[in-house]
């Protein structure tokens, strides 16, 4: 089968161009209710008590949790949930179907309730496969009181063609 | 969350404890709140992309199974460790309902730049024991000494 997409110098060269940022305040709640979703009952992600007699400085976001996106109905996505920002790579990419190909994060800190998340994201590389495209995004987290990074995420989604 | 795992007690070829699932639309409409993720694939089987892909029912979100796979490297890492970094494939689909056993296994125990590491193979199957979604994951233990 013929490659649908070409990856021309023109979309390499968004490779590593920056999104604006994005500010997600990681809450009690939102963590509950991530854990509610999972299926988790462990108390690291309910009790902050029990979480804190436990070292963390509250209730742990379980693993998974980072890219959550916090909703602002102005600018996020209705279904999705992502933020649509500025900056970032702009591609024209085939429509005909839309699958999540892989996550993969790299943690530098538990990340705990309290704590609030600045994220900017670039495309990382975009690849061929017949009628599949496959587009790798890198998103960056910084914890907004200290600026250090505590985890970075890459996300590759498929576009069919 | 599990009790504690030290470094030194983890073995190559060990297998974790591994946990089986068979998540139902209620779960599935929990995790479209906590994630934010309503893609009616998940929980809507009149959605009609579900028909033009030949399916019967609902998809379990890929970012679920993740979150499983978070779960078992989670409890591995006690409340003394961490998980330092871990990934999946997206590579079967799994149905709504239907079983998902999360695995994993230790591939390696190796220390680098003072950290006791643990590599492992994690992966979620289907009730034929395909791998829907394999990775790999680094967990931080601590160490007895």
């Amino acid at each position: 089968m013929a490659d649908v997409f070409e990856v021309t110098d023109e979309i390499k060269a968004q490779y590593g161009k920056e999104t604006e940022p994005w500010v997600s305040e990681v809450t009690t709640t939102s963590v509950r209710m991530y854990a509610r979703g999972i299926g988790s009952t462990d108390p690291l992600h309910y009790d902050v008590d029990y979480a804190k007699s436990q070292g963390f400085r509250s209730i742990v976001a379980p693993m998974g949790y980072v890219g959550t996106p916090v909703f602002h109905p102005d600018t996020n996505d209705g279904t999705f949930g992502f933020p649509r920002r500025g900056g970032g790579a702009r591609l024209n990419l085939p429509t005909k179907g839309l699958l999540d190909g892989g996550t993969e994060t790299e943690y530098f800190d538990y990340i705990c309730a309290g704590d609030t998340l600045v994220e900017t994201s670039h495309l990382a590389e975009v690849k061929v496969r017949g009628n599949m495209v496959f587009v790798t995004n890198e998103a960056v987290f910084k914890d907004q009181a200290t600026g250090k990074v505590v985890a970075k995420q890459r996300l590759t989604s498929i576009h069919l063609g | 969350m599990a009790d504690q795992t030290y470094f030194e007690d983890v073995k190559e070829g060990q297998e974790l404890p591994s946990f089986t699932i068979a998540p139902d639309k209620q779960q599935l409409v929990k995790f479209a709140a906590g994630s934010g993720d309503f893609n009616p694939l998940h929980f809507d089987e009149k959605f009609p992309m579900l028909k033009a892909m030949g399916l019967q029912d609902n998809i379990v979100h890929g970012r679920f199974k993740y979150a499983q796979v978070g779960r078992l490297v989670f409890a591995f890492a006690g409340p003394k460790g961490r998980v330092k970094k871990f990934g999946v494939s997206y590579r079967g689909m799994d149905l709504i309902g239907k079983p998902i056993t999360v695995k994993g296994v230790v591939t390696a125990t190796r220390k680098d730049g003072g950290e006791n590491l643990i590599d492992l193979d994690v992966w979620t199957e289907d009730a034929d024991g395909k791998k829907t979604t394999p990775g790999t994951a680094t967990v931080i233990l601590p160490s007895k000494g």
